[in-house]
């Protein structure tokens, strides 16, 4: 209901943009044909009604665009309100349970370690919205030191395995506990680590039950890491490349509306990694294909 | 009290936990993780539940989306929507879509198990109100028609319609329907041989008034045939009078 209420809201917008630069138009060619042999108003004229019509289309642009921002932030509240009152309810559950109910040891057990896996995902969900105020500041501080990328890989990968519940061949990557060349890049440990699990947990979301996932360590050339993770999910359109980095911004298709998530994960990805002097970037095949994610980081300079 | 609850929930916490809470009231208790699933089991297989508990943020087709198919389909269940979204217009919406009762989470247990019971309860007596008769009409034989004022069983051409348990044997199945199909099915009945008007029908069966769509009522039709009539395009019980309504006739008339 309030989508189809934003759609009428933008047609309206850009209908109204586009009579009044029309209007604008037809005046400018009056001004024209009636001035056109004197070169002074002639020229001042059209200038000014190109500011205007200049003026009315930039206007309708902003505010097409300030509609569909207000439309995603939406969608991220609602998001982070699900995701922030599941785990809440769920432990309110238990507790009541645990409260009224006469329980055996096992199943008492039992309620104890849900309970305390509600208490992870909370934290996760309240660690990624403070984390994607936090990277946005302008003097958010990053605590930089020579950081291996091996180990900070290793421990993503085995966090991500745990997380998910997955065997080890799910997520498979080049070095898996062998000792490689020191590759070192300069950044912020804590940092970096969220960025690696977003990324890997983006991987395990959009994929089938179950996943394929190849995290590879590549060095183009003497001044640059690039991690990249390859999925075979449901890859993304080619068109949404860009914007899925993009804040609260989410696919809309019938295979994401399964997946739930804030549109928050690859934003942060990218502020970090920016911050780090980096880039990051998306590729895929299109729909069904997989996505490969590259994090690419400037290599630690003695 | 005793019942048989779906619960359709895609968090497993919050499944395992209402399931737990509600077995240990002694109700029969299935989860369903979508609501496709939950459309399936209540539409396509007809199975049995007396209440479906609904969370709004699903899969696929979310909460509100399901309340309204089920509705469209005449499914009329008792349903309790639980939710995330607690604000004024999610809540009419919920409403809106078909809900009996609304729970914002997070929800006190104590007051939810409240509403399923209240929500059950209210569904007992309907039922008594559908089956008030006088014990020694019982069943009632498709005689005369007074007799046929009020009855729990009754029974034409080998069928059987029971409207205590809301179930129709018929041709060696049994059929479970909603309260408003045997409450329509009854109606009929009442007025066996008589020819009942589309707007009567509305007006005693769903206390409607005029205007309202009539095609509810083919719907009502089209499914109470597919139980009770052995070939439904050929209707031997339920006719349709062209132009005016219905028509229940208990033995079949032999030539059309």
């Amino acid at each position: 209901m309030r989508i189809t209420s934003r759609k009428r809201t933008i047609a309206f917008a850009v209908t109204l943009g586009v009579l009044v630069a029309a209007v604008a138009l037809a005046l400018n060619i009056s001004w024209i044909v009636l001035n056109w042999r004197e070169v002074v108003p002639l020229f001042i004229g059209v200038l000014f009604f190109g500011f205007i019509i200049a003026g009315v289309i930039l206007n309708t642009i902003f505010l097409v665009r300030e509609v569909r921002r207000n439309e995603q932030q939406d969608s991220f509240l609602n998001a982070v309100t699900h995701e922030l009152k599941t785990p809440i309810t769920s432990i309110r559950l238990y507790l009541e349970t645990l409260q009224q109910r006469q329980l055996d040891e096992t199943q008492r057990r039992e309620f104890y370690q849900v309970m305390l896996q509600d208490t992870q995902r909370l934290m996760g969900t309240v660690d990624q919205v403070l984390r994607a105020a936090r990277v946005t500041q302008k003097n958010a501080i990053f605590h930089k030191s020579e950081i291996d990328v091996g180990p900070l890989i290793q421990d993503a990968v085995e966090l991500a395995r745990s997380r998910h519940h997955l065997p080890p061949d799910a997520v498979t990557w080049d070095l898996d506990g062998k000792p490689a060349e020191p590759l070192s890049v300069a950044g912020d440990r804590e940092e970096l680590s969220a960025v690696l699990s977003n990324v890997l947990d983006n991987a395990v979301k959009y994929s089938p039950k179950d996943p394929q996932i190849h995290v590879d360590v590549v060095t183009p050339d003497l001044e640059h890491v690039q991690i990249k993770v390859q999925d075979n999910g449901i890859g993304i359109p080619s068109g949404e490349l860009k914007r899925v980095f993009k804040r609260f911004y989410r696919v809309l298709s019938p295979a994401t509306q399964q997946v739930k998530g804030s549109g928050l994960g690859l934003f942060i990805v990218r502020a970090i990694t920016r911050r780090h002097g980096g880039r990051t970037w998306a590729e895929s095949e299109g729909a069904g294909k997989g996505t490969t994610v590259t994090i690419e980081l400037p290599r630690y300079q003695q | 009290m005793t019942g048989q609850i779906l619960v359709v929930e895609d968090e497993e916490h919050l499944a395992r936990g209402l399931k737990f809470n509600l077995e240990a009231e002694g109700y029969k208790t299935e989860v369903a993780g979508d609501g496709e699933t939950a459309l399936n089991l209540l539409l396509e297989q007809r199975a049995a539940f007396d209440l479906l508990v609904l969370d709004v943020m699903l899969p696929g087709k979310d909460g509100f989306t399901v309340a309204s198919e089920l509705r469209q389909a005449n499914h009329y269940i008792p349903l309790l929507m639980l939710t995330a979204r607690g604000r004024p217009e999610d809540v009419l919406k919920g409403f809106a879509a078909g809900a009996d009762d609304y729970l914002p989470k997070p929800f006190d247990l104590k007051i939810l198990l409240a509403r399923i019971q209240s929500l059950l309860r209210r569904r007992e007596w309907s039922r008594v109100l559908v089956n008030d008769a006088p014990s020694e009409s019982r069943v009632a034989e498709s005689r005369s028609g007074d007799l046929l004022r009020e009855f729990d069983v009754y029974a034409f051409s080998g069928k059987q319609v029971d409207f205590a348990t809301l179930e129709l044997r018929a041709n060696g199945k049994i059929f479970r329907l909603t309260l408003m199909e045997a409450e329509f099915l009854r109606h009929l009945i009442r007025n066996c041989g008589k020819i009942v008007s589309r707007r009567q029908i509305l007006e005693e069966v769903w206390g409607l008034h005029e205007d309202t769509d009539t095609r509810a009522i083919d719907n009502f039709i089209v499914r109470l045939r597919k139980y009770i009539e052995t070939d439904p395009s050929k209707p031997q019980h339920l006719l349709t009078v062209r132009g005016v309504g219905y028509r229940f006739l208990p033995k079949p008339t032999g030539g059309n």
